[in-house]
């Protein structure tokens, strides 16, 4: 097993601090259909993500090194298992404000430094602003490569590219090895076009339905797909402090997801994008037991209603055995909106 | 609960959200509460009882502004800065005793909360959503112990458009984070008094007072643990559960010290009981609607000698500096950041209090207590404390499975014997 991977799973995790310390971080997608290989460590009413993420660590062999974000309860979980069940891991728990804003960025550029203070010690070397900046440049270089291999690719085409960009491993030295599968987008332009937003689908479930149903995913706002690539996360400064700051802003500037506080900005982002990509309707589609998402929705959904764009509420347990029952309600909602 | 029963026997026929906004309704509470049938049989019980009608009815007839706090939001800050603390989580554990909570989650469910989330906020979003809780000015959510708060509190606050605040605890070992939550605090404080107009030098006071009552209430509530500690304390874990509406709603007021103080002098005067019989832990909270747990556990001559969540784990506060003070309390809470700060509380409680088992209730959506129970029991049983985890629900009846509970209860405490 390579030393120098390390798996991450929230899409706030500072992927440029872990280059600039030499790693190649890796997004886990873990495996949902080995999920309940994890029930004796995590309870079945959490984030079927997060019990796969574990499911395939545990089949793995070590090092299991991780970086977990402090989003949501279910995360914190995962955290406190992997710690557990992998003590001789490098695990680190990063913390990530709700509150964004000033002492958001405060909070967050003081979470880095402790990151960095713990790969320090872990890697023996110091990690040189200069360093981060590089590893800035080759991740804006990837998002690029992204936006432009997903341009009229459909959406479970969208989210395999992303878990391509995601999860192949990364670092600075050698971005263009990671090129993604060439979008072929088929049907590209046919069905009818939808915005999907949530928090991680799996693209070989619920994604390929919508697009048997008939619907053409025109932007996939989830942390899986173009939410994670819609806006740089390149720090500039001439010092560490003054590039930790610009990361913690960038990473607090893009679309966010549920579990932050800043509903309005995310209201009217989800509008804007539906706006742009000429989106009909909207499909809130989410992963079961994520209460960032599912304490949501009633919110979002009055505020499309007022802004009259429709919307279909779905809910997915990841690995969709049974997304088919909701065809009908997909099939329904496409025609009403067409 | 005879109380309770009494209010739903007179109004549950006409209960509607106008009811508990009549001063009618109030008066009628108050004089069935002092009734001698209805006294509690605690003296600190009486105290905290009347504490909380009189906030309530002072909440629902808006005497002063009124803040929805969480478990872990500091009633001190908001005692201090002259507004009263609601806690909705409470309010649902009080629908729950009563067998209202289900009418309430089956309307949260209209508004597509789904059964997935905690029962305590489905509970409390119907109950907002019928117009039965008193309007909040402000909303005060911690971010732990669960995501559940700020989360529905910010679909509160859009509801009836008052600002949220949420306050970020750190994880432990940040100490620029505890400055920044004491910054935050007393943002929220100055918030507050804006709403009680109280300018800032009386806001101080107000806040250092709090402070100093609840240093008060904590010397106290040492006291007690020691007490509880001994093998003929007369004081049953079922009972001392509630305390942790006390704990969460009253420090930092008169009646926060004065329950622990009679508290205290009470079990001194009660003495011993002498009897011997297990000693069990409870971790999360109980069924609020049955009591059945606790009669099988009498049936085997069981007690439960401490509970998770009515301990003290905070030093005293210097009333000279609240915002720090308040700050270092709440990031020290053993429900802040990763689970080992919970488990190895559970497993001090478990020594300290020399328990013979542990039972954790698995109340469905809690992904916080559930997520790390699996933890606690392994570094229990690691201790030697053989544990049980039991699945159900804290607030809503329909999702506990009785039967099942009881096997499984009665076949851990044979095996403790
Ligand atoms: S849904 Fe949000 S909190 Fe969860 S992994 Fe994605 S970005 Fe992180
Ligand atoms: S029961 Fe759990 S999820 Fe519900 S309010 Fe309490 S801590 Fe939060």
């Amino acid at each position: 097993m390579d030393e120098d991977l390390i798996t991450w799973f929230c899409a706030y995790t500072p992927l440029e601090l872990l280059t600039a310390a030499g790693l190649k971080p890796v997004r886990s997608f873990g495996d949902p259909d080995r999920i309940d290989d994890s029930d004796a460590f995590l309870h079945p009413a959490i984030c079927p993500y997060v019990r796969s993420c574990l499911a395939q660590a545990m089949q793995e062999e070590g090092p299991h090194h991780a970086v977990f974000v402090n989003s949501c309860d279910g995360m914190r979980r995962l955290h406190d298992a992997w710690k557990d069940l992998f003590p001789d891991g490098f695990v680190f728990l990063l913390d990530l404000p709700r509150n964004v804003g000033k002492s958001g960025e405060r909070m967050l550029a003081g979470e880095y430094r402790h990151l960095l203070e713990a790969l320090r010690s872990w890697r023996g070397r110091e990690i040189s602003h200069a360093e981060i900046k590089a590893a800035c440049r080759a991740r804006e270089e990837l998002r690029r490569e992204y936006i432009r291999a997903a341009e009229g690719a459909g959406g479970g085409e969208r989210l395999l590219l992303a878990r391509h960009f995601q999860s192949a491993p990364q670092d600075a030295a050698s971005p263009a090895a990671t090129r993604g599968p060439a979008a072929t987008a088929p049907g590209a332009g046919r069905g009818v076009p939808v915005l999907l937003t949530g928090n991680i689908l799996n693209p070989a479930g619920m994604v390929s339905l919508l697009e048997e149903a008939g619907a053409r995913v025109v932007w996939a706002d989830l942390c899986n797909g173009d939410r994670a690539f819609a806006a740089p996360t390149l720090a500039e400064g001439e010092s560490l402090g003054e590039v930790l700051g610009a990361l913690a802003a960038a990473y607090l500037a893009r679309p966010h997801c549920a579990r932050m506080l800043d509903g309005e900005r995310r209201h009217r982002t989800l509008v804007e994008n539906a706006l742009r990509a000429g989106a009909r309707g909207i499909i809130y589609a989410s992963l079961k037991f994520c209460d960032s998402y599912l304490y949501e929705y009633p919110r979002t959904r009055e505020m499309l209603q007022r802004e009259g764009i429709p919307v279909l509420r779905l809910e997915s347990d990841y690995a969709d055995g049974h997304a088919g029952q909701v065809l009908t309600r997909v099939e329904a909602f496409l025609e009403m909106i067409s | 609960m005879e109380l309770l029963e009494q209010i739903k026997e007179r109004y549950l026929d006409r209960l509607s959200p106008a009811t508990f906004r009549s001063r009618l309704f109030w008066k009628t509470v108050e004089g069935l509460a002092l009734s001698p049938l209805n006294r509690p049989q605690w003296k600190a019980d009486r105290v905290s009882l009347a504490y909380f009608l009189r906030a309530t009815r002072d909440a629902y007839l808006h005497r002063a502004p009124v803040v929805w706090c969480n478990l872990l939001t500091p009633s001190e800050l908001v005692l201090g800065s002259g507004c009263i603390p609601f806690y909705p989580e409470m309010a649902a554990a009080v629908a729950a005793s009563a067998g209202l909570a289900p009418r309430f989650i089956d309307r949260a469910a209209e508004e597509e909360f789904p059964s997935d989330a905690c029962s305590y906020h489905r509970c409390l979003l119907g109950c907002a959503l019928e117009g039965f809780l008193p309007e909040p000015d402000l909303l005060l959510a911690v971010n732990y112990p669960c995501d559940s708060a700020p989360l529905s509190f910010a679909f509160l606050g859009d509801l009836y458009r008052a600002p949220l605040f949420v306050l970020e605890a750190p994880l432990p070992g940040r100490e620029r984070g505890v400055e920044e939550l004491a910054g935050r605090m007393a943002e929220a404080a100055r918030a507050m008094a804006g709403l009680s107009g109280r300018r800032e030098r009386e806001m101080m006071e107000g806040l250092s007072t709090a402070v100093e009552l609840s240093n008060r209430a904590l010397r106290h509530l040492r006291e007690v643990e020691e007490m509880r500690k001994r093998d003929d304390c007369t004081l049953d874990g079922k009972d001392a559960m509630g305390n942790v509406s006390v704990l969460a709603g009253c420090l930092g007021s008169q009646a926060g010290a004065d329950f622990y103080r009679l508290l205290a002098e009470e079990l001194r005067e009660r003495g011993c009981r002498g009897k011997n019989g297990l000693r069990i832990m409870w971790m999360h909270l109980k069924p609020w609607y049955s009591q059945t747990i606790f009669q099988i556990l009498e049936k085997h001559g069981a007690r439960l000698v401490c509970e998770e969540y009515t301990h003290a784990t905070w030093e005293a506060m210097d009333p000279r500096d609240p915002f720090p003070s308040l700050a270092r309390k709440l990031g020290g809470h053993f429900l802040v950041g990763a689970a080992e700060r919970r488990v190895s509380h559970l497993v001090r409680l478990a020594r300290e209090y020399r328990v013979d088992g542990a039972i954790h209730y698995n109340h469905w959506g809690c992904r916080q207590s559930c997520g790390s129970a699996p933890l606690a029991k392994g570094a229990l049983q690691r201790a030697g404390v053989p544990t049980l985890i039991i699945d159900g629900d804290c607030i809503d009846d329909r999702e506990y499975q009785e039967g099942q509970v009881a096997t499984r209860l009665e076949a851990f405490l044979e095996s403790l014997k």
